[in-house]
């Protein structure tokens, strides 16, 4: 992706489309159209599984393939931006690929581009408004409840679902990644969807497949933002709920006292992407005396050790490029509100260096580099170490 | 009268200004608190985060981390990064509420010997003010 022309680029008109039968079909037309006229090789997208109970990601060549494709998936069981990974990240390869995912798998994507597990370039990222997902454990339980109410989101235009998950609820940045082509669903008329080029690479997309782009996209923006605004109010709320979980160590302990330390919320974290977690490590392991002049000093021990540590040092692994998926969330057995306590923490550490994660490839990882001149609280932290006489 | 409480503190101590600057005290004879236990990295950029939390959760009653100067450091930039990676370590743990104030950054040179005892004096004062890190009397973290 070209960083410099993606940094200056903001869409300014969008292709109107016309929905046959439904979104999904049209989404998936364009892209067998897109095959067949070999704009691209091949398309990463999620499928429903044969027994009909889940989804999982498929990278079609074939365009007869495209019978079980959603686009648009009522849940996320793998984060986009791993399975792209597992597709690029000995580097890009020959074919040129499509691929659809929800707004935050493209910002994860993003961010495993800078962490060099993700190459793009020879990748095309689409996105849609996305009006959530469903909790992975409502749906398993009653797959096909679970397609009607997410198919009621579109057909009666329900973008404020009680039924989705709670990290989605607060989701204000739920359009427009930063993406090449985009999926416009909100603002237009019933009938119609907007394609909008996001980049000169969407651009060039679009001009190769003959699909001219001069529809106005202020509707659709307007839509956008009056959703963003009740998302950003209960975003709010929320976080003002998780901080008391979280704020001292008695609150942490009881918050987490449920964990059973099955490092699911790790291994599931697009952004944990390390081959090997420090905390499965055996450097992260203690003797057995250690663990009993622990238990001596402080009257007992509890198994699994280190809960909090194991969750602060993510915290301040990866909070700067959690991107509020949820996947954590999803995963845990324990239901413990995982991403919305990295999502509260993620917001204040990601102020400190004014960083969005995944709002543009460009923009370096804030651990990456430094200016000599900032962060002008902790040098004042620093001076004040030694009184100075 | 309460016990005399001395703290207990972990100084990660960069090798090539900090450690010798310590050193340095050491030799002058400078009068220091005796509650550092030193760990020598070979610079404050070595420090992963993990290193401070588990010495915090474990109990040490304060941290100390200390490398060159800015624009000093044996390779060239550590001390940057170091101080970014403190910033957002520090950020964590005062949203956790976890005592940020156990935590300290200084930059100490290898000829600041008067430098590293007040540095570590001055800190040692702060912590008995604070007390004995209340995680040890926590059965269940
Ligand atoms: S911590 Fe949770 S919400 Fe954040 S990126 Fe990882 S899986 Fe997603
Ligand atoms: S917690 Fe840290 S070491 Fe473990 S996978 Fe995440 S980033 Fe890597
Ligand atoms: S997924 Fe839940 S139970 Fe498992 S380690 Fe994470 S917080 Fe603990
Ligand atoms: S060598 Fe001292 S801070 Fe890098």
């Amino acid at each position: 992706m070209n960083t410099a022309e993606n940094e200056s680029y903001s869409p300014k008109k969008g292709a109107m489309i016309s929905i046959k039968d439904s979104i999904k079909e049209t989404v998936i037309s364009f892209f067998k159209e897109a095959l067949e006229k070999k704009i691209f090789d091949a398309i990463l997208i999620p499928v429903k599984v044969p027994a009909g109970d889940s989804y999982t990601w498929i990278l079609i060549e074939d365009v007869s393939l495209f019978k079980d494709a959603a686009p648009i998936s009522p849940i996320m069981p793998v984060q986009g931006a791993n399975a792209l990974s597992s597709l690029t990240r000995k580097g890009k390869g020959n074919l040129k690929i499509a691929a659809i995912m929800r707004p935050c798998e493209i910002r994860a994507a993003i961010e495993l581009s800078k962490l060099k597990q993700v190459d793009l370039e020879n990748v095309h990222l689409f996105s849609f408004d996305c009006p959530g997902a469903l909790p992975l454990s409502d749906y398993v339980k009653n797959p096909s409840k679970g397609e009607e109410i997410f198919e009621s989101f579109f057909t009666e235009n329900k973008w404020n679902e009680k039924s989705i998950k709670p990290i989605c609820k607060m989701c204000d940045n739920f359009s427009l990644p930063n993406c090449d082509l985009h999926f416009g669903i909100l603002g237009t008329e019933k009938d119609k969807l907007l394609l909008i080029p996001n980049s000169i690479k969407g651009e060039g997309v679009l001009n190769e497949m003959g699909i001219a782009f001069k529809n106005d996209l202020s509707e659709w923006k307007k839509k956008v933002e009056e959703i963003k605004e009740e998302k950003e109010k209960i975003k709010k709320e929320n976080y003002n709920n998780i901080q008391p979980m979280v704020e001292g160590l008695d609150n942490l302990a009881q918050t987490f006292a449920k964990c059973i330390g099955c490092h699911n919320c790790m291994s599931v974290c697009p952004i944990c992407y390390c081959r090997q977690c420090y905390f499965d490590s055996e450097v992260s392991k203690f003797t057995s005396d250690n663990y009993l002049l622990r238990a001596e000093k402080r009257g007992a021990i509890r198994f699994p050790t280190d809960i909090i540590l194991f969750q602060s040092g993510r915290m301040s692994h990866m909070s700067l490029s959690c991107v509020s998926c949820g996947m954590c969330e999803d995963v845990c057995p324990a239901s413990i509100p995982v991403a919305q306590i990295f999502s509260y923490v993620a917001d204040k550490t990601q102020k400190v260096f004014e960083y969005q994660p995944g709002r543009n490839v460009g923009e370096p990882l804030p651990l990456k580099e430094y200016k000599e001149e900032e962060l002008q609280e902790i040098k004042k932290l620093v001076n004040d170490s030694v009184s100075q006489e | 009268m309460k016990e005399q409480f001395t703290p207990k503190i972990v100084g990660f101590l960069c090798n090539w200004c900090s450690y010798a600057g310590a050193d340095l005290a050491g030799a002058a004879k400078l009068k220091i608190m005796p509650s550092l236990t030193v760990i020598r990295v070979m610079c404050s950029s070595r420090i992963d985060p993990n290193l401070v939390l588990t010495t915090l959760l474990l109990g040490a009653d304060g941290i100390l981390i200390a490398g060159c100067h800015p624009g000093d450091c044996h390779y060239e930039k550590g001390n940057y990064y170091a101080r970014r990676r403190f910033a957002l370590l520090k950020k964590v743990i005062k949203t956790l509420k976890i005592d940020p104030e156990r935590l300290q950054l200084s930059w100490v040179s290898a000829s600041e010997g008067k430098r590293y005892a007040e540095v570590v004096n001055q800190f040692t004062e702060k912590i008995k003010k604070l007390g004995p890190n209340p995680i040890q009397t926590k059965p269940y973290l």
